[in-house]
């Protein structure tokens, strides 16, 4: 939407790069443009790597960034999918710009805060590369409307990762709830530093953002699509969004301690609803569900309770409404598990103060236990705090696993099981824990003889008796 | 895939109706020797067009479509039946066109969307006044029916009037049950269907099946549409039943227990059961009476208050689930049940059953449209309980669309007060168009709680 918005300002001869390379209109002094862009080209790499599934090996390229002298890289926070094991991560490489050498690096995990992943670049590595607060320049004003700001793009492996200039104006400032700029056309590939007109460093790209299109084709007119550009973005963090977060390099793989508040679905309000309940110039946030067991709800907070501020500062009015629900997700984010979070919260028109004492996260995704059994054709993971939540099961029921994978046409497969299916019985027993029914799957797996055995399994609020066929 | 209903908006069918004229017309050899028969003739003086125009709350406001499907007379005093994808509660006017081809008011008897039968009376009095004059038919014994026998299917597909065609008995007790079949309403747990190859098309919906000399042994009612010749009918031996039920009350009321039950295939070696003993609950609804009484998903079902079950095949399903259904409401069920090797005697209680789909209603200075949680939808999408409304059309524009509600929501809460009957969304509406003030809507989409406000 405010991409749209911007595109309408400019003209879409912006987006064109060879015009802006030929400098035809830009009032540019350019003479020392190329050394600037030669000595920051060093803080940028490609890092490469794959993700290792039941079947196949997923090569993922992204672009980093040096933060230290320690050859720490840091990635952005979509490099890795949520569902992804620390131990389905392999071949981490780091190429620099414009070199074909491949260098080993090893993942360090990502900041809960940031969201970003950390790896770790092998020694011989370390002195090519320059960290990113070598640009950093003592008494940067922020960057304004209408600024110019300039990075890098890098070209893929079979160019050998070729450096290239973008430049741009800065076409809006806005906390998302983090300080962001969206330039009027691309700035730098996503995960790259953004630097102003004398080479100090005033930003992070961050993904671009989805920008809404017509698209007309022999067939089809004006059908409406939602491009994302994946080489390039427009969109940048604000140094002062990125500086003080450089050193979060996780304590462990699994960034560990996850500080919990245990509140699910914030909604946020919007300023009619907000002025309704006589909220004025702040915002608030509709807590859906509050999670068993969960820090929040030992602390007395309710479901349909309406957090009004955090530590005594009223929530601010963002836009849009849902970044909101973000701010509060950063504020618990910022804290330690063991932490106090003073919540002020509308119930039945009442002002009421609660203290929540933040937990450390149950288990969540990337951390459990799983095993793939080949020859049924399936993977099976342990069930966890998040799943009984999805599926509205007590802690005290809570047992059996879940499907993580099913391969096509597998004895599985043919059996109608899915992914995410919850498996409560294996062969009309009781699963109580993974090992159970690991040791249960094992024991199935490696009886040739056995023509089929049977599940109990629930999709949505059914259950089913399965019957997989082995022979 | 489920094989769709049958009836179809007017407008379409002109344009389908001309494409069909270049077709030669191949109707007069295939009932030529049919028409040999006098009691074939009758019945083609029985089948009726319905024209049915009807009440729809979707778009967020009382909007009104139109549809055509097919019926048949079954009685000296006007009774029609016809499916209940044709006619329905939310029909407001209904015209019928008889083969004399003068039209005649029609009102709805009934309707049961279970087995897709809906009953509507002929208007006598006009009958009486204008000198009109129709035939009625009778019905055939679907159960003698064979795979293979020669079958006619009398309708109005396309809005062709009093189409006829051929084709034979494909299958006489197939199974197959649609969540959402009849506008949004289950259908097929409690019968079987006939299979024909007789060309059946839009429009045909409501028209008779027929032997060669004229007996109803079914009720067209769903084809796969793409599909050559796979067409469905409700046979007359249910639809026997189900017509004296809806003369009687007007509707058909049914018990419930909430056992979704599966064909037990070649599971009996595994479950270590008798010869042809046995139904497999496959599921039990989250709350419900069965649920209540400890049954699960996995359990053996031997027997119904002594009679033994055979469920090892998915047709023989629908009449086992009929015989829960057919025990009075609120009636305590004996099941004999096995489990894990042991055989247990398990009394539930049964409920009345209900369709998933509430009631609807539209607000139209809201520009809203909602439709009563049941607690059949809310058990379907793991609920508390039936507290809310559910808004399936909002207009552009208007309050409800302004405020951000969108379809699916589920509406809680109206200024803080739980929404437990619609009648109370009604009242406060009527508040509303007296004296118009800002209201604050809890609502739920996908479990996330917001509020709204809707404005004048």
């Amino acid at each position: 939407m405010i991409t749209t918005l911007v595109r309408r300002i400019f003209p879409p001869a912006w987006r064109c790069l060879l015009l802006v390379l030929g400098g035809a209109w830009l009032p540019l002094r350019a003479a020392d443009l190329p050394d600037l862009f030669a000595e920051r080209v060093r803080s940028c790499v490609t890092v490469e790597f794959m993700v290792e599934n039941e079947l196949d090996r997923q090569p993922v390229t992204v672009l980093g960034v040096c933060a230290d002298t320690n050859g720490t890289i840091i990635l952005p926070a979509s490099a890795i999918g949520a569902r992804v094991s620390v131990r389905q991560l392999k071949d981490f490489k780091v190429y620099r710009p414009n070199s074909a050498t491949a260098y080993h690096a090893e993942y360090l995990g990502q900041d809960v805060l940031t969201g970003w992943h950390f790896v770790r670049a092998e020694e011989k590595l370390r002195a090519e590369l320059v960290p990113l607060t070598a640009w950093v320049r003592a008494g940067t004003p922020e960057p304004r409307l209408a600024d110019e700001v300039w990075g890098i793009g890098l070209r893929g492996k079979d160019e050998d990762f070729h450096p290239y200039f973008l430049m741009s104006l800065i076409g809006l400032i806005q906390s998302m709830p983090q300080r962001t700029a969206i330039a009027a056309s691309e700035v730098g590939g996503p995960g790259l530093p953004v630097f102003n007109r004398d080479g100090a460093l005033v930003g992070l790209t961050l993904n671009s953002f989805g920008q809404n299109f017509l698209m007309f084709s022999r067939r089809e007119r004006g059908v409406p699509v939602v491009l994302v550009d994946v080489e390039e973005s427009s969109v940048f963090l604000l140094a002062s969004e990125v500086l003080p977060y450089l050193g979060r390099i996780p304590q462990n793989v699994q960034g560990r301690p996850l500080p919990w508040l245990g509140a699910f679905g914030l909604e946020p309000v919007d300023p009619e609803v907000a002025r309704f309940l006589r909220l004025e110039n702040q915002s608030a946030l509709v807590v859906s569900e509050v999670l068993e067991g969960s820090p929040a709800e030992k602390a007395g907070l309710k479901s349909r309770d309406i957090i009004v501020a955090l530590d005594g500062r009223p929530l601010p009015r963002l836009k849009p409404d849902q970044v909101v629900a973000t701010y509060v997700e950063r504020e618990v984010d910022r804290h330690r598990p063991g932490d106090e979070l003073p919540l002020t919260v509308l119930r039945d028109g009442q002002r009421l103060e609660l203290t929540v004492t933040l937990g450390d996260e149950p288990k969540i995704i990337r951390e459990a236990e799983r095993k793939y059994f080949e020859r049924l054709g399936f993977t099976v993971r342990e069930f966890l705090y998040g799943d009984g939540m999805a599926r509205r099961v007590k802690l005290a029921e809570q047992a059996g696993v879940i499907v993580e994978f099913v391969k096509s046409n597998s004895p599985a497969a043919m059996g109608g099981l899915e992914f995410d299916d919850w498996i409560r019985e294996i062969d009309g027993k009781e699963v109580k824990t993974y090992a159970e029914a690991v040791a249960a799957l094992t024991a199935i797996e490696a009886d040739q003889n056995r023509p089929e055995f049977v599940l109990l399994t629930s999709r949505g609020s059914e259950t089913a008796v399965r019957r997989v066929k082995l022979k | 895939m489920k094989p769709a209903t049958l009836n179809e908006s007017p407008a379409r069918s002109i344009i389908r109706a001309a494409v069909r004229l270049l077709v030669p017309p191949l109707l007069a050899a295939a009932s030529a020797r049919a028409a040999m028969s006098g009691d074939f003739n009758r019945l083609l003086e029985a089948v009726v067009r319905i024209d049915v125009r009807e009440v729809t709350f979707e778009e967020g406001a009382r909007r009104f479509v139109a549809g055509v499907g097919s019926g048949v007379i079954l009685s000296k005093d006007g009774l029609v039946l016809t499916n209940a994808h044709v006619a329905s509660p939310h029909a407001v006017e209904i015209s019928i066109t008889l083969p004399s081809l003068e039209r005649v008011d029609a009102k709805l008897v009934g309707w049961d969307h279970w087995t897709d039968l809906a009953l509507i009376r002929l208007d006598l009095d006009e009958v009486k006044r204008r000198g009109l004059a129709f035939q009625h038919a009778a019905f055939g014994d679907s159960d003698a029916l064979y795979a293979g026998q020669t079958v006619y299917a009398v309708g109005t597909p396309y809005g062709l009037t009093r189409t006829v065609t051929r084709g034979i008995i494909s299958n006489n007790r197939r199974y197959f049950e649609d969540r959402e079949g009849v506008r949004g309403y289950e259908t097929g747990a409690f019968n079987t269907w006939l299979q024909t190859d007789a060309a059946i098309n839009p429009g045909n919906s409501g028209g008779p099946l027929v032997t060669e000399d004229g007996r109803v042994v079914g009720i067209n009612a769903r084809a796969y549409v793409g599909a050559d010749n796979l067409g469905f009918a409700i046979p007359s031996n249910i639809a026997q039943r189900i017509v004296a039920g809806l003369v009687a009350h007007g509707s058909i009321t049914r018990s419930y227990i909430g056992l979704v039950p599966a064909a037990l295939q070649d599971l009996e070696h595994f479950y270590a059961l008798a010869l042809n003993t046995g139904l497999l609950i496959n599921s039990v609804d989250p709350g419900s009476p069965a649920a209540r009484a400890g049954l699960r998903g996995g359990d053996i079902l031997l027997a119904i208050n002594g009679q033994k079950v055979d469920g090892r095949f998915p047709e023989q399903l629908p009449p086992i689930q009929n015989m829960i259904a057919s025990l009075p409401v609120g009636s305590t069920v004996k099941l004999s049940l096995k489990r894990a090797g042991q055989t247990m005697e398990i009394p539930v209680v049964t409920e009345k059953l209900e369709s998933r789909v509430g009631e609807e209603w539209a607000f139209e200075k809201w520009g809203l449209g909602v439709r009563k949680v049941s607690r059949a939808f809310a058990r379907e999408n793991q609920l508390d309980d039936d507290t809310g409304v559910i808004v399936i059309g909002v207009q552009p524009g208007f309050p409800a669309a302004v405020a951000g509600l969108a379809p699916g929501d589920i509406i809680t809460k109206l200024n803080q007060q739980t929404l437990t009957e619609l009648e109370t969304l009604k009242r406060v509406y009527q508040q509303f168009e007296a004296r118009p003030d800002s209201l604050l809507v809890e609502a739920m989409r996908d479990r996330h709680v917001s509020l709204y406000v809707l404005k004048p």
